[in-house]
């Protein structure tokens, strides 16, 4: 198993292959449907200091948060997914959720050094892991605002990296 | 004495949050079965994960699911209005114990459908199914408490089979719906929840009666011959690949027409459920 800590650097992320099993554990943030489109306009204009939010090397992880927990959306949803390449190009370095993603963003990710990451479903286990939660942006979106979360040995299996998927 | 609230609330919660000794051993024996490495890796996650939530009584998923409620009535037990208020209170006590995701939709008809009236903060506030009641034989009032998820319900089909008096057409066309439904659901492995009627409200209803007794160890010729075609597709846990797609079929048949018809409900429950919990009352 390849423990991680965030943030994750270029060259952690260039080691990384399809298959590999890994544990994350530091800061990540959280972010689905309602809210990626909404930090994609931030990062573009330049905006995500004002909220404290930092790119560069980070885990963006498709969950609400509620009172229930945390646990992975389907990142193949449109709002999801397209957010793939341009958060890449602002630093992000791996996208954390579950599904197949298509051909095209596997090919988006390649570029940019990044990676998808398929974490199961285990809300218990998750809450057992994380130890911060803060809404950053957005607060007015429920559970589907953005959220920095201090996790500790997350397991995720690499589901896309160097242009290969895990559902080839 | 324990209310009627209090022991639905405590069901409802271990429903949320408990998986059964005979889904723990399904797993365990998949595990051991299992030749993929990343299947097993999920496999493990997901039994982790269920004992981690028995321990702490927290949601084994985040999506916590529609309460379903299914009641058992003996011959000599009766059901009164009042006994049903107070089934709704212990509903509604469980989902702020456990806690549900708060996910009751406000507003009116047009609101409720468009989403566009948010959302009740209170988990409480989520209305429970209408109550399916069935009679039997013991002398008992038994509730059972299914939570439903989302996942499961997109990609569940209540469909008509043309069934050309061949059992086999007809497990042929299940196993097809639930190819495509497993293939797309992403939190596999599943269950395959299947009831087999006259109408579509009885064939959903003969679902849910398969919801409530299925067991896992107890799998009938027609439950495994799914089950194992199925896995033939090799969709695996997360959809990472492996044999085991499905863990097992709960099949209720039901009356049949006279007819070239029959009435298929098909729900590829996820990888918790179904999850439930039965409470004498």
């Amino acid at each position: 198993m390849i423990e991680l800590t965030t943030p994750l650097s270029e060259e952690a992320i260039s080691q990384l292959t399809v298959g590999d099993v890994v544990t994350l554990t530091g800061y990540i943030y959280t972010g689905r449907d309602a809210v990626l489109p909404k930090v994609i306009k931030l990062a573009e204009e330049g905006r995500l200091n004002e909220y404290g939010i930092d790119l560069q090397g980070a885990v963006i992880f498709h969950t609400a948060v509620s009172p229930a927990g945390v646990g992975p959306t389907s990142s193949n949803k449109v709002e999801i997914e397209s957010s793939f390449e341009p958060l890449s190009k602002h630093g992000v370095k791996m996208h954390l959720g579950k599904g197949a993603i298509s051909k095209e963003t596997v090919k988006k990710l390649a570029e940019n050094n990044a990676v998808f990451a398929v974490i199961p479903p285990v809300t218990a286990l998750l809450e057992s892991q994380t130890i911060e939660c803060e809404v950053v942006a957005f607060p007015e979106l429920g559970m589907e605002a953005m959220n920095r979360l201090k996790v500790v040995k997350y397991q995720a299996i690499i589901g896309a990296a160097k242009g290969r998927s895990i559902y080839d | 004495m324990i209310s009627i609230q209090e022991k639905v609330a405590d069901c409802l919660v271990r429903a949320g949050s408990t998986f059964r000794e005979d889904q723990k051993d399904a797993y365990r024996k998949a595990i051991a079965l299992e030749n993929s490495e990343k299947s097993c890796w999920v496999m493990r996650q997901i039994l982790d994960n269920a004992l981690v939530a028995e321990e702490r009584r927290s949601p084994l998923c985040d999506d916590t699911g529609i309460p379903h409620l299914f009641l058992e009535v003996g011959k000599n037990r009766s059901v009164t209005g009042e006994l049903l208020e107070q089934i709704k209170e212990g509903v509604a006590l469980g989902l702020r114990q456990l806690p549900g995701r708060p996910m009751a939709i406000k507003g009116d008809d047009y609101a409720r459908i468009d989403q566009s009236g948010g959302l009740n903060e209170d988990s409480g506030a989520l209305a429970p199914s209408p109550i399916l009641i069935k009679p039997v034989d013991e002398d008992v009032l038994r509730l059972t408490v299914l939570m439903l998820g989302g996942g499961p319900a997109i990609r569940g089909i209540t469909q008509r089979v043309f069934h050309k008096h061949s059992v086999n057409v007809v497990i042929d066309e299940i196993v097809d719906r639930a190819k495509e439904g497993v293939s797309k659901l992403g939190c596999s492995p599943c269950v395959l929840a299947v009831g087999i009627g006259r109408s579509q409200f009885e064939a959903t209803s003969l679902m849910m009666e398969a919801m409530v007794y299925g067991d896992f160890s107890k799998q009938t010729d027609f439950e495994m011959r799914i089950t194992e075609k199925v896995n033939e597709a090799n969709i695996g846990p997360l959809g990472l690949g492996g044999k085991h797609s499905v863990l097992a079929t709960f099949a209720k048949i039901g009356p049949q027409r006279a007819s070239g018809v029959r009435i298929v409900a098909l729900r590829p429950c996820c990888c918790f459920e179904p999850r439930r919990a039965s409470v004498e009352l």
